[in-house]
Formats: C-alpha cells, sequence, structure tokens
C-alpha cells in the first residue's frame, strides 16, 4: 500500500472513494486523484508499454510531460485513446487500460521486439520505405504495430465550444514566480489571467519542500493573495498550447479551446525535470524526484518501499530529505559531482546526520529488473563516500531498491518563447539556455529565467509583471532587473553514461539510445535539425520535453562544439496533446441561402452547395427520376417557360465619374461607349490573362453601372474590386448588393407573356430589345429586368430588393402556370446553356486557361488602352495555344458517356480532359465540352478514356450545339 | 426578458432602413436633418429616434431604432428614386438585425467572436456609441453595444448586430445554438 496519511495541502478528498479499474483489476482512489497517482496508491507500477520496444514503462514526470502515462479510457458507453493518467482525475466506474500492448499490460506478446532492437537501427523507418518494393510489406506492418490507443470509430461527433478570452497581462505558469508575477501586474491595476497546467496553483513551491515549512506558507500566501485579488482570473487544468502572432495564446481548458489576446504575456512555465541518461533508465520505478514530490504531496502516495537518489543539484537533496521525512527507506544519495554544491551542503550534513549514505563522482552502470520489469537495484560506482564501512570506494556497488528518483538538470519550458521568437543563449554556470531577446511584450521570469531558489523567483516574478503591467501605462515602462546570478548550477553538464549492451535511452517517447544519436550524427544527420527528423527524437508526443537537451548535448559532443552554436530547434504549436475534439471544436461553416429558399423547399427542390450556397439542383417530381425531372424542366424552358432563382450571382453597383473607366480597366470588353439602359458581357482576366469571373454589366446612368459576377466570386471580388479603385485612384463608388438583392431569370418562348402580366413596362422588341436593360415595377417591387439569354431563349433576368423576391415568385408562378411554368434547378440551367456552348469559369477554364483559347476574341477589346491582363494577352498572342476549348457529341444512342475530367487522349499521350457533358433532351444525345491541345482540336474526333478505362469516340462539333444563329434568344426568328 | 433567462434574442428585421455612400453622403444626411457622427466606426442616435452609424469615412447605416419610421422611409424613398445629389450613391439594406442582451451576452460574445466586447458593453449609453465591423461565426456583421430600456424601466447591456440576409438563416440559427449551451434563450420579433 503506497497511500500515506493525510498530508497537508493534498489534494485529494479521502471522503470519497473512486472504483475504478486497470486492465481488469479492480481498484481504488480518491476524489481528486489522478489517474497515475490513483494507480500507484493501488501498487501499479506498470502503466504502459513503450512505442517501439514495447518495453514496461512507469511514472516518470507525473506531470503533462511525457507519454510513458498514456491510457485508453472506457466510460459511459465512449472508449477515448490516449488519456493522460499523470493530469487526468480519475472518475467512478472507468476502465481503464494501457495502450500500445497485444495482450495486456503485463503479457504484452510484443515485447519480444525489446531483442530486436540491434535490428532496428536509426533512421529504421527511412531505410525501410526506400526500398519501392518493399514499400508495401513495411506500410502494413508498421501501421499494424504502431500506433498507442484505438480510436473508436463509432464515436459521435462531440460539438465543444470554442472561446475568446482578452486580458492585460496574461501569465502562464502558477508557480511562485507565475504567482508573483499576476499579483505585481494586478496591483498596478491589469486585468490578469493566470493559467496553470495542474489541477492545483502553487507548482513546485507546494511540493519541493525540503522539510522547510516556511517554503510552503511562502507559496500558499501568494495562492491567497491571488485569490483574493478581482483583477486576476485563475484558470487550472487549463495548458498553454501555442502562442501566435499579436499575443494570441491558445490555451487548452478541459472543455474547451481559449484564445487568448494578451496585451502583455509572462511566461512563467518553469522547467522541466530532466531524466539521466544510463542503461535501463526506463524501468518502472525509475522516475523523477520531481514527480515523486508531487505525487507525495498532492496525492501523498509514496510510490517506493526503499530508494536511491541520483542527483547532481539541491533538488535532489531536498526529495532525499522529503522521502525521509516520510518514512521511506532511503538507500543512498548518489551525487555525480564530486562534492555537494554550496546550497547542498546543509542538506547533505543533515542526510548524514541521519545515516544515509552519501556517493560522491557517481557514475551510473545500470539498474537491473526484478521479475515483472519493474526496478530492481540500481549498479554504479563512486568516486568518493561518506558512510562508514564501505569498503572500497571505487568498487562498482549495487543497491537493492525498488525506487530510484532522479534529479540530475532541468531544461526550460521555453517553448512559447521559441514561437515568439525569442533569442536565447546557453548560460555555463546554469548549463541552461536562458533568455536573450525577448519579443515586445513578452517577459519570462523563474526557473526559465534561470532562476532557482524560491525567493528568488519570487523577487524575479514581481519584477516581471511589475514591468509588463507597467509598460501598459504610457512613461510607466521599465527594464527589467537582472537576474540573479546562481551560486551552484541545477543542472549537470552531461549527465549521460553509455553502457556497451545500450539501452540507455533518451528519447522515452520513441526508444531512442545513446548510439542511435550518434549513429544518426555519424551518417552525416548532425545539426540539430536533421538530427531531430532522421533520429525522430523529439517528436514523439512529448516533444522533446524530456530529450531535447540530452540530445543536444551527444550532438555537442559528438561534434565537439559548444552547446550555444547548435541552437535549439522550435517546438511548434500545440506544444502538448491536445484532443482533437478541442481543435475541432464548434465548426462555423457559414451557408448562404437566398430569399427563395422556403419556396424552393415548399416545390420539392433537391437542394445542393454551389461555393457556400444552398441551390436548388433540380425540383423531385412525382413518378420522376433525377434525370427524368430535369429533362423535363430543359424540356420547358425550351418550348415553354421556367424560371430559376439566380440570386446567388454576385451583385455590384459602380457609381462615380470614374465608373466606366473602372470597368473598363477591369474587364476585357469596352464599357465608356454602353448606352445607358444597356448590357454586355464582361469577361475578367487576372495579370497572366487567365480567366477569373464573367458575367453581365448594365448601364443605369452615365455615372451608374450594375453588373453581376459568378456565384462563387463575388465577395473575393468585391474586396479586389475596393483595392484596385483604391489603387488606381478613381473616383468611384462600388456598393455590393449581393445578398440584399433577389435575382430570377424567367426564360422561354413564353416569358414574355408571363412578365407582361405583372408591368406596365413596354415589352415589345423594338422598346426592350435583346441586351437592354430596364428599370420598372414588376408585381409592385422595383425592379432591373435585364434580357440577357444565357439559357439561348427569350428570357429575362429579374433583380429586385430581397424582401420582394417571394411574392414575385408567386407571382410569376402562378400566372405562368397556364402557359406550363416550371421551375428550374442547376442541372437543368448547365444543360440549357452548354446546348448553347456557353462556358462556366471555373469549370470549362482553370486556373491556366487564357482568354485567347476560349474561341470569343469578341470578348477582347485589345485595341483599348489597357484592362488587367491585356499585356499578357498580347505577348501570348505571339506565341502558339496551348489548349483549345472544343465541343464534341457523341451518336444518338451511344451506350456510354464520358464524365467530368475524363481525359481525352491522342495516342498514350494525355491530351486534354472534358470540362462539361450531358445528355441533351433537347438534341437527344450526348454533348460536351473539353479543354484538349490545338493539334487534337483541329481534327475531326476525340477519344476520350471513360471509367473502366474504355476508350470512346466523340465528334468534334461546332458550337454552339443549340440555335447556332441566336434568333431564339434575340427573338428575331 | 423573463426572469432566469440567460439570453433574448429580438429581431428587428421588419424595420425599415437605408444606406448611403459617397463623398457628398455626409453633408447630404446633414442637409436631410440628421445627426452624423464625426468619425467612421461610430453612430449618433438623433432625438426622433434614427441611428445614423458611420460604418466607414463615407459609408452610412439608418434605421429607425424607436418612434416613427417615416423619416428614414421617405430617405429610402430619395435614394430609390435618385432624387439625392450624384455625389451620394444608394446603398439597399435588406439585414437581419438581432438584439442580444442578458446575463450570458458577453460569454456568448466570447464563443461567437474575436473582439473584446467587455470593455465596449461596460461604457455603452443607450443612445450612438461605437460600432463595431468584425465577424462573428464567420459571418460579417455590424455590430453596435448599448444599453436597452427593461420593462420596468432598468436598463441593461445588449448589443445589435446587423447581418448581409443571405446568412441570415444561418446567423440565426447559429446564434441561438451557440446561446443554448448557455443556458435558457428566449425570442422575439418587434419593429
Amino acid at each position: 500500500m503506497s497511500r500515506l496519511p493525510p498530508i497537508a495541502g493534498e489534494l485529494i478528498d479521502r471522503t470519497r472513494a473512486v472504483e475504478f479499474s486497470f486492465e481488469g483489476r479492480r481498484c481504488t482512489g480518491f476524489a481528486g486523484d489522478s489517474i497515475s497517482s490513483a494507480l500507484a496508491a493501488n501498487g501499479i507500477r506498470v502503466l504502459g508499454r513503450s512505442f517501439k520496444y514495447h518495453r514496461p514503462r512507469g511514472l516518470l514526470s507525473a506531470a503533462n510531460h511525457d507519454v510513458n502515462a498514456l491510457v485508453q479510457v472506457r466510460a459511459g458507453g465512449r472508449s477515448v485513446p490516449n488519456v493522460r493518467a499523470d493530469v487526468v482525475a480519475v472518475q467512478p466506474g472507468w476502465q481503464i487500460e494501457a495502450v500500445n500492448t497485444r495482450g495486456g499490460v503485463s503479457a504484452d506478446r510484443l515485447a519480444f521486439i525489446n531483442h530486436l532492437s540491434p535490428l532496428l537501427p536509426v533512421g529504421f523507418y527511412y531505410k525501410a520505405f526506400h526500398s519501392r518494393r518493399l514499400f508495401p510489406h513495411w506500410e502494413r506492418m508498421f501501421r499494424h504495430l504502431s500506433g498507442l490507443g484505438r480510436v473508436d470509430l463509432s464515436a459521435k461527433r462531440e460539438i465543444t465550444p470554442k472561446r475568446y478570452d482578452f486580458c492585460d497581462v496574461l501569465v502562464i505558469g502558477g508557480g511562485p514566480s507565475g504567482l508573483a508575477a499576476a499579483i505585481a501586474a494586478a496591483g498596478q491595476g491589469a486585468s490578469v489571467l493566470l493559467v496553470d497546467d495542474n489541477a492545483a496553483l502553487g507548482g513546485s513551491g507546494l511540493y519541493a519542500r525540503s522539510g522547510d515549512a516556511e517554503r510552503v506558507h511562502l507559496t500558499q500566501a501568494l495562492i491567497e493573495r491571488v485569490r483574493a485579488d478581482s483583477r486576476i482570473r485563475v484558470l487550472t487544468d487549463t495548458y498553454a498550447a501555442g502562442y501566435y502572432a499579436d499575443h494570441w495564446v491558445a490555451l487548452v481548458a478541459p472543455e474547451c479551446l481559449v484564445k487568448v489576446r494578451a496585451r502583455r504575456l509572462v511566461v512563467a512555465q518553469g522547467a522541466w525535470e530532466q531524466p539521466a541518461v544510463f542503461r535501463n533508465n526506463d524501468l518502472p520505478g525509475v522516475m523523477l524526484a520531481s514527480a515523486a514530490q508531487r505525487l507525495l504531496y498532492s496525492r501523498a502516495v509514496l510510490t517506493t518501499r526503499r530508494l536511491a537518489v541520483l542527483t547532481a543539484n539541491t533538488q535532489g537533496y531536498s526529495a532525499a530529505l522529503d522521502a525521509l521525512s516520510h518514512g521511506a527507506d532511503l538507500a543512498a544519495v548518489l551525487d555525480l559531482r564530486d562534492a555537494p554544491g554550496p546550497r547542498s551542503r546543509a542538506a547533505a550534513d543533515e542526510l548524514a546526520r541521519r545515516s544515509v549514505p552519501l556517493h560522491y563522482g557517481v557514475t551510473p552502470i545500470e539498474a537491473t529488473s526484478r521479475s515483472g520489469g519493474t526496478l530492481g537495484g540500481f549498479q554504479f560506482r563512486s568516486a568518493r563516500t561518506v558512510a562508514a564501512g564501505t569498503g572500497d570506494v571505487r568498487a562498482t556497488k549495487q543497491l537493492e531498491i525498488d525506487g530510484l528518483w532522479m534529479s540530475v538538470g532541468f531544461a526550460p519550458a521555453n517553448a512559447l518563447l521559441h514561437q515568439a521568437g525569442a533569442r536565447m543563449k546557453y548560460q555555463q554556470n546554469l548549463q541552461q539556455f536562458v533568455p536573450a531577446e525577448l519579443p515586445a511584450g513578452i517577459y519570462a521570469c523563474g526557473k526559465i529565467n534561470g532562476v532557482y531558489g524560491l525567493r528568488e523567483r519570487i523577487a524575479d516574478g514581481t519584477d516581471a509583471g511589475a514591468c509588463a503591467a507597467g509598460s501598459l501605462t504610457a512613461g510607466s515602462a521599465r527594464p527589467r532587473a537582472p537576474a540573479p546570478m546562481p551560486d551552484e548550477s541545477p543542472t549537470h553538464e552531461y549527465p549521460i553514461f553509455p553502457h556497451p549492451r545500450a539501452k540507455e535511452f533518451v528519447d522515452f517517447d520513441e526508444d531512442l539510445q545513446i548510439r542511435d544519436l550518434i549513429n544518426a550524427c555519424q551518417e552525416g544527420f548532425d545539426s540539430s535539425e536533421l538530427l531531430k527528423r532522421f533520429s525522430t527524437v523529439g517528436m514523439g508526443p512529448s516533444q522533446g520535453k524530456h530529450s531535447h537537451m540530452n540530445a543536444l548535448r551527444i550532438l555537442a559532443r559528438v561534434r565537439r562544439e559548444p552547446l550555444d552554436e547548435l541552437g535549439m530547434t522550435t517546438a511548434r504549436p500545440m506544444f502538448y496533446p491536445v484532443p482533437l475534439s478541442h481543435l475541432a471544436g464548434r465548426g462555423f461553416t457559414p451557408e448562404r441561402r437566398t430569399p427563395l429558399d422556403a419556396e424552393h423547399a415548399a416545390l420539392g427542390a433537391v437542394f445542393m452547395p454551389a461555393g457556400n450556397w444552398r441551390r436548388p439542383e433540380y425540383y423531385a417530381a412525382a413518378g420522376k427520376s433525377r434525370a427524368e425531372a430535369i429533362a423535363a424542366e430543359v424540356e420547358a424552358v425550351r418550348t415553354r417557360v421556367g424560371l430559376i432563382d439566380v440570386g446567388t450571382l454576385g451583385k455590384i453597383e459602380v457609381h462615380g465619374p470614374d465608373a466606366a473607366e473602372f470597368l473598363d480597366r477591369i474587364y476585357t470588353a469596352r464599357y465608356a461607349n454602353l448606352k445607358v439602359g444597356m448590357t454586355r458581357y464582361a469577361l475578367m482576366l487576372d495579370e497572366a490573362g487567365v480567366i477569373i469571373d464573367d458575367g453581365v454589366i448594365g448601364r443605369l446612368a452615365p455615372d451608374s453601372f450594375y453588373f453581376t459576377t459568378t456565384t462563387g466570386n463575388s465577395a473575393t471580388l468585391f474586396r479586389e474590386f475596393g483595392r484596385l479603385a483604391a489603387w488606381w485612384g478613381l473616383s468611384v463608388g462600388l456598393v455590393n448588393l449581393t445578398g440584399h438583392y433577389a435575382a430570377i431569370n424567367l426564360a422561354g418562348p413564353a416569358s414574355r407573356e408571363v412578365l407582361r402580366a405583372h408591368t406596365r413596362l413596354d415589352l415589345s422588341e423594338s422598346a426592350f430589345p435583346y441586351l437592354a436593360l430596364r428599370e420598372a415595377e414588376v408585381a409592385g417591387a422595383p425592379c432591373r429586368i435585364m434580357r440577357v439569354g444565357f439559357v439561348g431563349e427569350l428570357g429575362y433576368e429579374i433583380h429586385l430588393p430581397s424582401e420582394h423576391a417571394a411574392s414575385l415568385w408567386r407571382a410569376l408562378l402562378a400566372t405562368g402556370a397556364s402557359a406550363g411554368i416550371r421551375p428550374f434547378g442547376v442541372e437543368a440551367q448547365r444543360m440549357l446553356r452548354l446546348e448553347k456552348g456557353h462556358l462556366i469559369v471555373g469549370q470549362d477554364t482553370d486556373g491556366l486557361t487564357n482568354a485567347l483559347e476560349i474561341d470569343a476574341p469578341w470578348a477582347l477589346k485589345m485595341d483599348k488602352p489597357f484592362f488587367v491582363g491585356q499585356r499578357s494577352l498580347r505577348i501570348l498572342e505571339s506565341q502558339p495555344r496551348r489548349q483549345r476549348l472544343v465541343g464534341f457529341t457523341l451518336p444518338t444512342g451511344a451506350p456510354r458517356a464520358p464524365k467530368e475530367c475524363h481525359l481525352v487522349l491522342d495516342g498514350a499521350d494525355i491530351a486534354g480532359r472534358v470540362t462539361s457533358v450531358g445528355y441533351s433532351p433537347t438534341l437527344q444525345r450526348c454533348i460536351g465540352l473539353a479543354l484538349v491541345k490545338p493539334a487534337v482540336a483541329a481534327g475531326q474526333a476525340l477519344r476520350i478514356r471513360i471509367d473502366g478505362g474504355a476508350l470512346i469516340d466523340a465528334a468534334i462539333a461546332k458550337l454552339p450545339f443549340y440555335d447556332a444563329a441566336g434568333a431564339r434568344q434575340r427573338e428575331s426568328a | 426578458m423573463s426572469a432566469g433567462t440567460a439570453l433574448h434574442f429580438e429581431q428587428h428585421t421588419p424595420r425599415p432602413r437605408c444606406g448611403c455612400k459617397g463623398p457628398g453622403a455626409a453633408g447630404w444626411l446633414s442637409s436631410q436633418g440628421y445627426r452624423v457622427p464625426a468619425e467612421p466606426n461610430s453612430a449618433e442616435l438623433d432625438p426622433g429616434g434614427v441611428l445614423v452609424a458611420r460604418l466607414a469615412t463615407s459609408e452610412f447605416l439608418l434605421e429607425p431604432i424607436s418612434g416613427s419610421a417615416d423619416r428614414v422611409e421617405a430617405t429610402r424613398a430619395e435614394l430609390t428614386q435618385r432624387r439625392q445629389p450624384v455625389t451620394v450613391y444608394p446603398v439597399t439594406r435588406q439585414d437581419l438585425v438581432v438584439t442580444i442582451n442578458g446575463e450570458e451576452l458577453n460569454p456568448l460574445l466570447r464563443q461567437i467572436c474575436s473582439v473584446d466586447f467587455a470593455p465596449l458593453l461596460a461604457a455603452a449609453v443607450t443612445g450612438g456609441g461605437p460600432v463595431v465591423l468584425t465577424s462573428m461565426v464567420g459571418v460579417g456583421v455590424v455590430a453596435w453595444p448599448r444599453l436597452i430600456e427593461g420593462a420596468v424601466g432598468e436598463s441593461s447591456p445588449a448589443v445589435t448586430l446587423w447581418c448581409e440576409p443571405s446568412y441570415a438563416h444561418y446567423f440565426w440559427h447559429t446564434l441561438l445554438e451557440v446561446g443554448r449551451d448557455l443556458g435558457s434563450v428566449t425570442t422575439g420579433s418587434k419593429q
């Protein structure tokens, strides 16, 4: 039993027992226990298996820093993988299993891989996948063997909120320095947000006690001041996972992702304790001293019966005293240094007084295991021993222990500072990178700054918080006080001890040993960036928190260069594992609807997305298939009358004395000579001459135009128009009416008669000719009516304020009933325009199709002084065409038809692709458009490869397919 | 808004409104008797209850918040019939307009928008004040933080939003969905 009697400050509630199971074994913890602490309290030491070699693994950091303690949790019908056992509170009824095992954590069938490590050299993945022939084999094997938890594919989507938050000063880290920074900043009137990834504030101020009650009192006093200050808000169980520009910080809270915008940022995240690297340093029972202290003081769990402390700093002596004060059998303190440092001496004397053997100049040899794979002993040599009756001090010594606490150094938690662009320098007397230059508005304090003494950390935090808040007030900014010089390094310069039989793990995530990193360097991957990518050091879920510095030390030794010259890699956001549900959050995917949406639904519309709009694809008809319904809609337009909602078109006005000049520059045709009351086709190019949009421009008044853009481009183009107007310095005003105006296209031979019933406007051919624009009331609504012919019939495109759209739609349907009117959808419109050979920008063109390739010279006024893309077209005119848009038909009754994007072949070569295709009810055959090489376009037929690889031939046809003279839309027949 | 309601959403879409822009817009509105805000991104509520919001240097939105709608109707008719100077361009406005208030107003705004409305709401007044052009739930909106009078004379912070009508269905339902996560929600509609 590992649970101790109650300890002051513990986070558990002993009145509330929590029953759960681990790998089928019933366990009991308390409310407030983390999964790890509850398992430790139940005497469970093996929590999982390592990623590559399937070695047994136990507690390492007891914090949010490593992946030894990832588990699968089943509860409430859900199965959640990779739950971080060190920080997630255990709940009643949870069924917990280890991840990455075959057959359970204690009898993992893949444990044999541990013995294959000589066959798995560094860069194994790259080397394995180098062979193209064996690639599928390796892929299958790796996919089968690798991975941590199992994703429950039946899980329902969780809608988690995303939240923004704001503050004057964001303090990240609730240890002594962070607490002090928050108090100081709030003291200057700043609104402060203090976040910490632990369940409670206090950090090491509460768990690194070394028997000194004053340390705890100091920290608790800070916590009480924070709690009492209304300007400080506190978020616990929340970690800062990424820094973004302008002081945006991603906070991962238990329930959601919080995006915080802070005016100033104080980073007080402390330092991650680092493992020593020696043979079998990963055995369960070998853990960081800080982990043992966290468990001891926050959950009253002592994980070991007999232990030793391997140290190189005062923190290790502190941990040894903590262990002694709670009744642990302390076998020895093993100091890597030749003598205790000045801050360690008093503790060393106290330990000696209490007859604890002290060894100095220690060289670890290996940890040894007992049955079950947990720690059973530790072999080492030492240069000096302070204990009676030790014999030959230089002889190899063996301790029989089940716990080894490591405290040999720290790595600063400076990932956020790196992401913010801070420059670091390596400080030799600390053996640590510290900030050399911080971006404006960002402050660091505490261990991250190289300050380790409790009172010094509080002073450093106070200064950082005061500076951060002071800089918010003009004239109050002042530079940071210099950090105190350390009198004892908290970190050993090289706590790495190779062994001839290896298994000295540098990276626990990826099972990387010392020789792996040395071999990677020798293979040429000898910079910090290359070493990381080739060996995968630091690329596991813990992102190098325990491996990065030791890997750099090995690299420095191989290259015989100082650490400062190697530099550090930047750990990019997210720096901690983040649940996908948090990242996905609540999806905001705006969908646009026209004011006629309810009318369509009532008429049985089958909707489809068009850009971000919802449009009727077709209207379902009783007893008719989709194709039949679409064909009936086409037939109605060709023979009677149909109406379609085209309100998704971009609808823009341009006003002002330079309006015509503006349009002349934007579009390829000429608009200065467009008469008031007339419209003209508009083709828009980019600077390279590539077609990017088209529409219709109508002139409302000498200095006012109304024009349309394609559905998907309206928002983008409106922004671009504004940019160009400002750039060119033209006197124009742009108004975007896209969502405020509806548009209905009434088309077909009977359209005039249907419209005439609702307007006093003279609709005769002479008064309202083809391509004319009129403003008039229709069904009582103020409308703009354009006689255009996209579908190739007599037609009127009616634009009006959206509030009147539904009444006009209903009125037209009612009046047209006797004429056989029918609403038609996007699919019918596509076929109608295809019969006319009209292209759709983005479907019949691609990102490289220039205006010379669509065979529409009438749309290009190359004699204008300027339009966007004109210069490129002039260059392209003298060059051979890359492709051409051609029409094609299949014989009537052809059994098979191509689909859009099917390839056109020229022999064995790709000569182009089908861009539009469909069965024309009017022509009773399959027709289409294709972008093909000019040589193929000059021929008689296209060879198209269809589904299944079959080849079919289509005849190249002159465009348009239907009403070549345009008589029907002009009504000149 | 009933007791215990976390959020109340009131639609004002049917209210008449109009807009204008152009180099002569500010002067023309003044000549029409409106109190024109001096700065972009601010609004004035004149004694007749008409809000004049200056959305940019030379773009304006007019809407009768309280009192008669006649003046705005008349101005809209002027613009529709192009009786205004040529330096003033009419802007048709068919927005969805929603006013939101309630205890969870700021938590709601913090889920749907990256602008910090807390200081704006803390400083809000019953007439005029700042207007914010921003994005909420992925949709561009005009937001006017203000104080509104309750049934028994007390005032509470609120924000009125103008949203392009093609987004109205998505915007309205998304706001309600987020709002319901925060507590009980009531809705209403009035001129």
